[in-house]
Order: C-alpha cells, then sequence, then structure tokens
C-alpha cells in the first residue's frame, strides 16, 4: 500500500519474494541470508521481486541504480534500501 | 548492393525517430540525427588522440548511450570496437595489451593509465560542432568490431566481424520484417553481443526508433515503454511467460501479456538457444508471436521464422546470403556470401581448424534436418554449451574436466536447470568423500570466471550405462542425468554448496 510504514515492509517483501521462489512460505524466508546462494534467485526474478515489493509499498522503482539492485543481496539489505525511501513516501502522504 | 554500414556512416539519418535509453531510475532521448551528430564529435575527439583507421578501442561497461556513442564514432573513423561484457574482464593494461587495444573504456572505477572512464564520452559528444571527418567507407571484408565467445581454455574466444557479414544480416533482416514508421525495437541484452547493436543500426538507416535498455531495467521498463519488438534469450521470455499467467489469474490472457509488454507488440525475437515449443505455443496463445531462429558468433543470422514463413519448432527458413549444408550424420554446416570471417582472431591452437573449414563454410556441430518446405529444425545442439538467461555462454567441458581432477571425483557433469545458476552432478569415485569433493569445487570455482561458477554439486549414483546415465560409449548423458536428478539439483538446501 502507498505510504507504507517501515514495519509494513518486511511482510510485503516477504510476499513478494515468495512469488518468484518455488516452494518457499513467506515466513520461512531468514531475512539475512544470500538470495542468490541460499534461495537461488535469478538476475531477473530479483528484479520482478523489486518491482512487486515496489508496486506493494508505493516507493518508486526510479529511487534505485542497478548498482543499488546489486548491492541487495539479502531480504534485510532489500528491506532497509526500501526503509530509506518508504520514510519520504509517508511524510509526503501526511502532508 | 548498397551497404547498410556504408549508407550509416556517410550522412545522418533522415529526422522523425529516436533513441531512447532506459535505465531502472530513468530514461532519456535523444533523436537520431543528433546522436549522429554526437557519434560524430566523439569520433573527431578519438581521431584528435591519434586514434587512426584500424586502430581497436575496447569497450568494458553495462548498457549506456555512450556505448553506443563510442561504438558510432568507432564506425565513422574505421576504428575496430572490442566489446567486453561488464564484469567479465578487467579493464586495464594487460586486456589491452592481450587484444591491442589503444584505449579502454570502462564505466567501472579504476584509473589504470590508457583506462578512460566511460562517463568522458558525453563530454566529447557536447557541442554543436560538425567536425570535418575523413571519409571512411567499408569493403565486404574489412572488420569493424571483434566479437567474443566463450572458450574451451576459459579464455574468452575473439572473432573479427566483417562489414560484408553485417550488411548482409541487417538486408535479410530488414526484408523479412521491414522494421520502420511506427516501429521501436527494444534492446536489452548486453551491447557487447554485436547483433544488439544492429537494431541501432537498424534504426539509423531504416529509420525507426530503438530503445535499449540495461538488463535489470527491461521488465520495469516494457509495459511503459511500449516498444513494438523485443529481442531476447528463451530464458527471458520463459520468466516473462510465468509473469504473464501470473497475471492472468486475474484478467485474460492477452491483456495480461500486454501488461507485462505494453499495448503494441508486433513480434517478439529470439535466439542463441533452443526456446521450448511450450514457451512458444505460450506466446502465440497471448497474441505475441515469438519468432526463433537460428545462428552462431562465427555465421550471424543463419535462419529465421518471421511473418511470411513461420512454422512453430522449427528455427525457420535459410536466410538469403547464406547456405546449410547437412551432411550424412545430420551434422549442420553454413556456408556465407559474406563470412563472418574465415579464422579467429584470438583462440586456442587448433580451434580455428576446428570450426571453419578450408572453403569458409562454418562447422556447427549441431545436427539438423529440412522439411519439404525448407524449414530447418535443429535436432540437437552441441551439448557442452549452457546459455544463461543474461545471454552469457558457458562451454562447460573445461570446467567438467577441472573437477575431475579430482580422486573423489570419477565423471561429472555440469547443468543449469534454472539458466542463472550452474550445479555440477557428480558420480563419485567409491564412497563419497564429500570433504574432497567441497575442495574440488572450491578449488575449481577458482579456477574459472564470474559466470562459471558452480554453485552446488550434487552427489549422484555412480553412472552407469544401465543407470542410463552413460551412453554405451561411456559417456555422461548430460539430458538424462538433468532429468533424473532435477529435484536435487532445483533444491537450495542439499548437496555440497560452494563455500
Amino acid at each position: 500500500m502507498p505510504g507504507e510504514s517501515r514495519a509494513g515492509l518486511e511482510p510485503a517483501a516477504r510476499e513478494s519474494l515468495a512469488l518468484v521462489l518455488d516452494e518457499v512460505a513467506p515466513q520461512d524466508i531468514a531475512v539475512d541470508h544470500d538470495l542468490v546462494r541460499e534461495y537461488g534467485l535469478t538476475s531477473l526474478n530479483k528484479v520482478l521481486f523489486l518491482t512487486d515489493v515496489c508496486e506493494r509499498t508505493g516507493v518508486s522503482v526510479a529511487h534505485f541504480t542497478e548498482q543499488d539492485l546489486a548491492a541487495m543481496r539479502t531480504l534485510g539489505d532489500v528491506v532497509a534500501a526500501l526503509a530509506r525511501h518508504a520514510d519520504l513516501v509517508a511524510e509526503g502522504s501526511t502532508r | 548492393m548498397t551497404s547498410v554500414l556504408n549508407r550509416l556512416v556517410a550522412g545522418p539519418p533522415e529526422p522523425g525517430h529516436r533513441l531512447r535509453v532506459v535505465r531502472l531510475d530513468g530514461e532519456e532521448t535523444v533523436a537520431l540525427p543528433e546522436l549522429w551528430a554526437m557519434a560524430g564529435r566523439v569520433a573527431a575527439a578519438l581521431a584528435d588522440r591519434g586514434l587512426r583507421r584500424g586502430d581497436r578501442i575496447g569497450i568494458v561497461s553495462r548498457n549506456c548511450l555512450e556505448w553506443l556513442l563510442l561504438d558510432l564514432a568507432a564506425l565513422r573513423l574505421g576504428l575496430v570496437t572490442a566489446g567486453f561484457e561488464a564484469g567479465s574482464v578487467k579493464p586495464g593494461r594487460e586486456l589491452a595489451e592481450d587484444y591491442d587495444l589503444r584505449l579502454v573504456f570502462t564505466d567501472e572505477p579504476g584509473g589504470e593509465p590508457g583506462v578512460l572512464s566511460i562517463g568522458e564520452v558525453r563530454a566529447l559528444a557536447g557541442g554543436v560542432s560538425e567536425p570535418d571527418l575523413p571519409p571512411v567507407t567499408y569493403g565486404p571484408g574489412d572488420v569493424t568490431t571483434l566479437k567474443f565467445t566463450s572458450g574451451s581454455t576459459g579464455r574468452p574466444k575473439g572473432l573479427g566481424a566483417t562489414a560484408g557479414s553485417i550488411d548482409s544480416s541487417l538486408r535479410a533482416v530488414q526484408r523479412m520484417f521491414a522494421h520502420g514508421e511506427g516501429d521501436d525495437l527494444f534492446v536489452f541484452l548486453p551491447l557487447s553481443l554485436l547483433q544488439q547493436r544492429y537494431w541501432v543500426y537498424s534504426a539509423l538507416v531504416f529509420g525507426h526508433d530503438v530503445t535499449v535498455g540495461t538488463y535489470e531495467a527491461a521488465f520495469v521498463a516494457l509495459a511503459r515503454t511500449r516498444p513494438t519488438v523485443v529481442m531476447g534469450v528463451p530464458a527471458f521470455f520463459e520468466t516473462a511467460a510465468r509473469q504473464i499467467r501470473a497475471k492472468a489469474r486475474t484478467r485474460p490472457l492477452a491483456e495480461a501479456a500486454r501488461a507485462v509488454f505494453g499495448d503494441r507488440i508486433r513480434y517478439l525475437w529470439t535466439g542463441s538457444a533452443p526456446a521450448s515449443a511450450a514457451v512458444l505455443e505460450f506466446f502465440g496463445e497471448a497474441g505475441l508471436p515469438l519468432y526463433e531462429g537460428y545462428g552462431l558468433n562465427e555465421t550471424c543470422i543463419v535462419t529465421k521464422n518471421h511473418p511470411g514463413a513461420h512454422r512453430v519448432g522449427s528455427v525457420g527458413k535459410v536466410l538469403a546470403g547464406k547456405e546449410v549444408l547437412i551432411d550424412e550424420h545430420g551434422v549442420v554446416s553454413v556456408r556465407s556470401d559474406f563470412p563472418v570471417n574465415t579464422a579467429y582472431a584470438y583462440a586456442a591452437p587448433g580451434e580455428s581448424q576446428r570450426v571453419f573449414g578450408a572453403d569458409g563454410v562454418v562447422r556447427t556441430g549441431d545436427l539438423g534436418r529440412f522439411d519439404e518446405d525448407g524449414f530447418l529444425y535443429i535436432l540437437g545442439r552441441a551439448d557442452d554449451v549452457i546459455v544463461l538467461d543474461n545471454a552469457k555462454k558457458v562451454v562447460v567441458r573445461p570446467i567438467e574436466e577441472h573437477l575431475r581432477t579430482s580422486h573423489a571425483i570419477e565423471e561429472c557433469v555440469v547443468v543449469s536447470a534454472d539458466r542463472a545458476h550452474l550445479v555440477a552432478v557428480v558420480s563419485p569415485a567409491g564412497e563419497p568423500d564429500e570433504a574432497a569433493i567441497a575442495a574440488q569445487l572450491a578449488a575449481t570455482n577458482a579456477a574459472f570466471g564470474r559466470d562459471e561458477q558452480i554453485r552446488k554439486v550434487v552427489i549422484a549414483r555412480p553412472f552407469s550405462v544401465a543407470g542410463e546415465t552413460l551412453t554405451s560409449q561411456f559417456k555422461p548423458r548430460r539430458n538424462r542425468i538433468l532429468e533424473l536428478y532435477r529435484a536435487e539439483i532445483v533444491d537450495n538446501r542439499g548437496g555440497i554448496h560452494a563455500g
């Protein structure tokens, strides 16, 4: 949902990630596991994951560069990256 | 016949069309006449640095406007480009010496002498001057670029591509697809692959729009930019098909397809590796025809399905200027009126002789047959090449040979179930020695490049003829092994993982 609070980001990210992973439930995804090594996330699916979670949380994917995407290695990294921009979205939505 | 490349360098394109470059964080648009002028100013700046016809420049970068400016500037000046996929090589003095590069441009941080930031190209392209460049024309045998493929030694093989082969391919494609007014071709595979740059040349000469994206931005930008043609490898379209299926749960299939690709698609282009019949049929049902073709780096495009001649399961009919020869064993060779080349510029001893016949015919190693209407079917491809979803080709045989140097490994095959990660399936020598196999995995990964890393090892039952994992000649049956161990290969938890 647009203007997602920081606390709401992780569940949204889990849901998005589970969509592109085979047979992994959202609640079973470890926040600090390497998405490629541990979960076999392909680079295309990583993009789809980010796009989906951005749609869910109202954070524009345009905040991120290709280098930012490469640096997102874990679910925790993605949530932290979203949080930096979700705060701005939330502030904007309350004005 | 007019040379497409000579038309490109002879003068500015007609106004009315544009190049769009898309990244995750935005996009920029340049009118094609302005792109041509910018490339001219870059060419003049390179000439000022002393670069002359035949000199080589290296480019190690993600897709960006500057990549295209350098490529077009090189064409305008008669330089030879050597494009390397970002991250696949270290852009430094060693690379320059290995491939006789006068300058190397990169988007990676660094600063060795002779290595320039590709970002500097933007400044070279600025201003309004129209420099007076020496006229350049290309003969059919002139080499404009080096293209690279995975070699059996781990070092990329370099192949000079002739202007005649580029012209011949572009003309044949234009006859089949008639790209023009209203078209916008979407390209996102690395520009280091020459064929991706074809579509920019095509835009400049035949008059249409072209969009060049980064690999990461492709899915994000497709629906927004509304292209009419998308160029991708089969693994990309497989992922896209899954996306469309997911969206089709709540809406009609054609509408779901438009949600992913936009609403203007005329056709989708694929090649490099076999596309599955299921994916081809799926896109047909979704209203987005996916045309498969066939060609190697050494042959350029040989056959292609297209709106005028399309048969699902085939790789299409043979292009004008190409001839497909099938010997008594069913092995495909290709003869070209304008060959890409007749030997590698850089390759291990014997590689050129293995692939290029004395008469210029390229031996593909693939098995094929024609149907009665002239459509070519590829029945089996050289099975030691895996094409990853980023279009990178990995030759797995040298990796397997390296793994087999361990006393604990009797036999092995390297496979990929998801076209993104490599997995080794190992037939152990005696009782599995997991520690020794793990040590060998680490040693092998250390010996190979970024795209050749094995993610994990699956320990199989000893390969055997009776177990259907060896041929009667005691060679591993790669596809059968993949089929038998698919569950273990895709399971991220089991097996021996790389450290």
